[in-house]
């Protein structure tokens, strides 16, 4: 409680700022309003983009403090060995569901959905360390940090970057705009714009746990010369 | 699973819960089995006494949960804030309303250990003998609840592991069902011992009699249990056949072959119906079927947290 009463001071103490804290002073107009829906930060991954430079793992790494060898987020080389021409990555961290698991399971509420800005994030005061939402994740992307020994998750660097109105690390690491992120309450977004033509799709629908993530799918191989 | 798109690889390497929470599993299996089974002897037979299976019961559910809770804490990544889980509830997760149960229960046992000592204790502790007649005045409400709540003990264990969605063999209804059958089985199985070798109950008495009894349409239902699940995994979807995988492939087929049917359902019987009345009533064959119990929901608790978490989706 007292570190997001701290943050709400904090956000308050800024004022107006970039485009993301004007979402957050939105996030806590809809509070006081109540007829204005909270944001829904997501993040869009798009396969056709991303060449495996891993600049974003290291990124997130170092923005909050991931221990050594220790991962929010990796990429995963999906490239078929027999065809290594045709490279093919896969984004691999928590999706933000909007039905989380995690938050449901959590006997301490450590893991919970932060009050004004909707993402899954982490008390790390308040874990106990009892796995309970790494099991119950469907996703497999919980962890304990091996120094803290709490449990983490990505949380679109809800107490590090995304606090100082900044984009999230992986995604300002990204040369190549493999990533979005953005408020899909927000209709002027870009995430919203780009997600308006193009064909994205979530992962493991059946688990009807609706994430925030979404993936733009390789689905061709490109054109080129035999 | 056929998606369009999905990633191969997870963070949890191996298993996210091991061993110490299958112990516990069966730890907490016992207490409330014990308990239930010995409650439900003395309301059937209006008993005011205590008798030796009361007694035994009282000491197995009472130290056996108390172990429990140190396996559970055990397991904790960070043990010393275990505290918090005491202060902190969400009624969404199990796991808050199992340490909200335990948190009536593990007094109410220990009031039963008061209840079945009452005569050495009154003897031993004469001060605490006032305490002593608050207790006994409310002793079939007491007993009520802690019926209650064994039962809630023991399901509970099962509901906790059946919500996880990523492994079909544990997201499945039966899951609390068999948890509770299967520690109503190895609780009757610790309280033969404990009545026997603590307490000198004969093994012919009344009670034994009933516990012997109530001990094989009890392993009937855990086989039909686990048959059900077997079954509902087979006939299922894609996603249910890869977990049927667990009761073929890996050590932990092993387990559930020669653990929980060679060991738990098949060797007791050997024992008690294959060589006639007069080995089945002996000393070894009454321990060491009781032992077979045991073991085989053991088993039964590593092979569901062990297969259930190799195969996953
Ligand atoms: S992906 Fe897992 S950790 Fe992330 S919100 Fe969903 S359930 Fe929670
Ligand atoms: S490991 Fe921590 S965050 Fe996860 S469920 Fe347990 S207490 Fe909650
Ligand atoms: S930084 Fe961008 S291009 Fe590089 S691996 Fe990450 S998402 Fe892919």
């Amino acid at each position: 409680m007292s570190s997001e009463n701290k943050r709400r001071s904090f956000i308050k103490g800024i004022g107006l700022g970039s485009a993301l804290l004007g979402s957050i002073q939105y996030g806590l107009n809809a509070s006081e309003e109540s007829k204005k829906k909270k944001p829904h930060y997501a993040m869009l991954f798009d396969q056709n983009k991303c060449v495996g430079c891993s600049d974003c793992e290291i990124a997130c790494a170092k923005v909050n403090h991931v221990p050594k060898g220790q991962h929010r987020l990796y990429v995963e080389d999906q490239t078929n060995p027999n065809d290594l021409k045709f490279k093919k990555y896969m984004r691999v961290s928590c999706q933000q569901c909007v039905d989380s698991p995690c938050t449901e399971v959590c006997p301490t509420k450590a893991c919970h959905k932060d009050s004004i800005t909707n993402i899954v994030t982490m008390n790390t005061d308040d874990c106990i360390g009892c796995k309970y939402c790494i099991v119950a994740c469907p996703y497999d992307v919980r962890f304990i940090n091996e120094e803290t020994n709490a449990a983490e998750n990505c949380n679109f660097c809800l107490n590090t970057n995304f606090k100082e109105g900044k984009e999230p690390g992986c995604v300002a690491a990204c040369k190549y705009d493999a990533l979005v992120f953005g408020d899909l309450n927000d209709e002027e977004s870009y995430i919203n714009k780009i997600l308006a033509v193009k064909d994205a799709a979530r992962l493991k629908p059946g688990f009807g746990t609706k994430p925030s993530l979404r993936y733009i799918p390789k689905l061709k191989t490109g054109v080129y010369d035999e | 699973m056929n998606e369009i798109i999905n990633y191969s690889s997870g963070f949890t390497e191996e298993i996210g819960w091991e061993w110490p929470i299958s112990i516990y599993l069966l730890l907490a299996g016992i207490s409330g089995g014990a308990i239930i089974v010995a409650l439900l002897i003395r309301f059937y037979k209006n008993q005011v006494e205590s008798t030796a299976v009361y007694k035994a019961s009282a000491l197995v559910s009472f130290f056996t949960i108390l172990l429990g809770m140190v396996c559970l804490v055990g397991d904790l990544t960070r043990p010393l804030m275990f505290w918090k889980i005491l202060i902190n509830y969400n009624w969404t997760s199990v796991m808050s309303i199992g340490v909200a149960a335990l948190l009536l229960y593990i007094p109410l046992a220990f009031v039963a250990v008061i209840y079945a000592f009452e005569k050495e204790l009154r003897e031993k502790l004469p001060f605490l003998c006032g305490i002593i007649d608050i207790l006994n005045r409310f002793r079939a409400v007491l007993e009520g609840v802690l019926f209650l709540f064994a039962v809630i003990i023991c399901a509970y264990t099962g509901f906790l592991i059946s919500v996880l969605v990523r492994f079909p063999l544990l997201n499945t209804s039966i899951l609390p069902a068999l948890f509770v059958i299967s520690g109503l089985s190895a609780g009757t199985a610790a309280l033969c011992i404990v009545a026997r070798r603590f307490f000198k109950e004969d093994a012919h008495s009344s009670d034994m009699a009933i516990l012997h009894k109530v001990e094989w349409p009890i392993m009937a239902i855990e086989i039909m249990f686990l048959f059900m699940l077997y079954i509902s995994l087979a006939t299922g979807n894609a996603a249910n056949e890869t977990a049927q995988a667990g009761f073929h492939e890996g050590v932990w087929s092993n387990v559930f072959w020669l653990g929980i049917v060679g060991i738990g359902f098949i060797l007791p019987l050997v024992l008690n119906f294959l060589f006639g009345k007069k080995i089945a009533n002996t000393n070894v064959v009454f321990y060491v079927s009781a032992l077979c119990s045991i073991i085989g929901v053991l088993c039964l608790r590593l092979f569901i947290i062990y297969a259930g978490q190799t195969f996953s989706i």
